[in-house]
């Protein structure tokens, strides 16, 4: 399977052009070809209390994080001499070492046991200042030590970047247990699925909340009844927010948390409402004969990009929050769905289908002026959605025969599967951070 | 149980290459030489509190370096930061729904019935002419057993996305049950749902196998 970039305008000065215009953005510079990335080399974990030695995997679950981050380059340390066992003689020498192998931040630490929990130990040396910047302790129980190697991940990321990290964030996806399709939740990196909903049937498309609390989703609840339900995470504590006759499907809250839209088809064909989660107002935005579904919101949450067959052919359309000003974004090939806005507002994700009648993820710009096909080749791509920093996808692929979740650099780089076994995953959602 | 409060010393020049990442904000510390971490106070972070909500720990607490061993305990400093889970996700406890039950008693009663389903086209919600007579010889049996009701699946191959699969799904069911309608059976006995590609007969990826699962799927029920 082959991932390629391929771009109409890529070869032209007129996309670095574009891409130089919005300087102050990290992701358009974090995909430069000219982005230096920051050399960094994790020396390790000592761990020579605890019996089960998660040194080494601590140290692999931070490098896999920071090269994910997509702003350091993880030096191979070891090829370096850069080892944490072993006798050191003056620490200068390590440094000169890193130094003299241009490496810019250095990392390293221990993990210890202090009953029940477990202790990391984080110290974060900059090449730049020659001090220790950070000096990071994370308590916490045995279960959650992958998490606080993720921790320091995401701290590494906000001290050189001035953003959070994705390194713990979540994603919620539906998979297939037993004839029924139930919601998880896994971390970002696949690991620790947990299973949020068991109602033996039918549950699907999970969007997050904003607070990261709350899973919002359509469950079929019987024969005739398909609502929308929000679960509370922490308690699983249910609440029905939409139940109308017909479907009732692609929830998404509104960026500010006060607003839920959905597709239904109460009134005849799909169309896309507006709910006030406070009054419960309920606001039909499209009005016409085509299907209307799977709003998206712009993260201003002014404006939402959604599909409509109304022209013939499932396109993506936009529209002002409140329904008016609705223009159509795409118009190359036949069937583009299911759209997914940046949180940078500077693309919107969809699934396209090209001339090899293939349907993969496709990114356009809210002007419509720039397009881009980030995957390639067999199987069906589906339910693409981005990483809280803009630079990943996760999305549902068959492209190796059962549906998988794989994660994805926002250009079709570094293409990497989430879940493993299982019958069938699907309708990935990744978290805020 | 022991974490260590240890003390380092870094001695000399470090010319390490000064790469500095995009918005960070960091300025260049030009002092060089011996510096000792032991007694120095936690340095500010420029811009504040970091990824978490945790409080940074002095730098001295753990200025621990490879081979260096001649620290002291220390003990929960304040400086520590809780770590969970991220997203607690409490157990999923089933709905108590008899969703499977219903199901079987549903097979049970369709079996019996002999109906047979309708297929469509690629994309398609059109009735083909096998769809009518399909659809003529239900309408004779739904005459003919007037306390029954039909419940329409709308099903649809892998091929699209999921969301517009399940209006597609929703389009063809509906087809089915107007249809039936024209055909004399009344409306308020035919419910109609749409399962888009999420609950497939058929799992391979070819065209036979798509053909199975582009179908209107008549279901007996006696709700």
């Amino acid at each position: 399977m082959r991932y390629l970039l391929i771009t109409m305008l890529f070869l032209g000065a007129g996309f670095w052009a574009i891409l130089e215009s919005g300087a102050a953005d990290v992701f358009l510079e974090a995909t430069r070809p000219d982005f230096q990335k920051i050399p960094i080399a994790v020396l390790g974990f000592r761990d020579g209390q605890l019996p089960d030695n998660p040194g080494s995997r601590l140290t692999q679950v931070l490098k896999d994080d920071l090269r994910r981050s997509l702003i350091f380059s993880v030096t191979d340390q070891a090829k370096l001499g850069l080892t944490l066992d072993g006798a050191y003689g003056a620490q200068n020498v390590l440094f000169k070492q890193a130094a003299d192998n241009g490496i810019a931040v250095l990392v390293w630490g221990q993990v210890a046991a202090r009953q029940p929990d477990l202790v990391l130990d984080g110290l974060i040396y900059d090449g730049v200042k020659q001090e220790a910047i950070a000096s990071k302790r994370y308590v916490g129980a045995p279960p959650v030590l992958r998490q606080m190697a993720h921790r320091l991940a995401d701290e590494l990321v906000y001290r050189y970047t001035g953003e959070p990290g994705i390194a713990k964030t979540k994603i919620a996806f539906v998979s297939e247990q037993g004839g029924s399709r139930e919601l998880y939740v896994m971390d970002y990196d696949g690991y620790g699925p947990r299973q949020v909903t068991a109602d033996g049937f039918l549950s699907l498309m999970p969007r997050w909340s904003p607070d990261r609390r709350h899973l919002v989703f359509t469950t079929y609840r019987s024969r005739t009844k398909q609502d929308i339900d929000a679960i509370e995470l922490a308690t699983g504590k249910r609440a029905t927010l939409v139940s109308m006759p017909g479907l009732n499907i692609t929830p998404a809250f509104s960026p500010d948390g006060t607003d839920l839209v959905f597709a239904s088809s109460n009134e005849g064909n799909a169309e896309i409402y507006k709910m006030s989660l406070g009054t419960k107002t309920l606001t039909r935005l499209t009005v016409n004969n085509g299907g209307d579904l799977s709003p998206a919101w712009a993260p201003s949450g002014r404006e939402l990009a959604f599909v409509s067959d109304r022209g013939g052919s499932p396109q993506i359309y936009l529209m002002s929050a409140d329904g008016s000003n609705v223009r159509r974004l795409t118009f190359e090939g036949d069937h583009n769905a299911a759209p997914a806005w940046s949180p940078r507002g500077n693309w919107i994700a969809y699934v396209c289908r090209g001339q090899d009648r293939q349907y993969k993820l496709c990114l356009i710009s809210p002007d419509g002026q720039k397009r881009i096909q980030i995957t390639s080749g067999q199987g069906v791509d589906d339910s693409p959605s981005w990483s809280p920093d803009g630079r990943h996808l996760v999305f549902s692929s068959t492209a190796e025969g059962k549906s998988h979740i794989y994660m994805i650099n926002s250009d079709g780089t570094d293409l990497e599967r989430l879940t493993s076994g299982g019958v069938h995953h699907s309708a990935p959602a990744w978290s805020p951070a | 149980m022991h974490t260590c409060m240890r003390t380092v010393t870094v001695v000399g020049w470090l010319g390490l290459v000064a790469l500095v990442g995009a918005g960070c904000s960091k300025s260049i510390q030009a002092d060089a030489g011996s510096k000792s971490f032991e007694p120095a106070p936690s340095q500010a972070k420029p811009g504040g509190a970091g990824s978490g909500a945790g409080q940074e720990a002095p730098v001295s607490q753990f200025g621990s370096l490879p081979g260096d061993n001649n620290g002291k305990p220390a003990g929960k400093g304040s400086g520590e930061e809780r770590v969970s889970e991220g997203v607690a996700v409490a157990k999923a406890e089933p709905s108590g729904s008899s969703r499977q039950q219903e199901m079987q008693q549903e097979q049970v009663a369709t079996a019996a019935a002999g109906l047979d389903d309708v297929y469509f086209a690629y994309d398609s919600w059109k009735l083909s002419e096998d769809g009518q007579r399909a659809l003529s010889k239900a309408a004779e049996w739904l005459k003919a057993n007037g306390s029954q009701k039909l419940a329409v699946e709308g099903h649809c191959d892998e091929r699209g996305t999921q969301a517009y699969n399940l209006v597609l799904g929703q389009k063809r069911a509906k087809a089915v049950r107007n249809y039936l309608v024209e055909l004399g059976v009344a409306g308020n006995r035919i419910t109609v749902v749409s399962y888009g590609k999420d609950r497939p007969f058929c799992r391979e990826s070819n065209e036979s196998c798509y053909q199975q699962n582009r179908r209107g799927h008549l279901v007996v029920s006696d709700k």
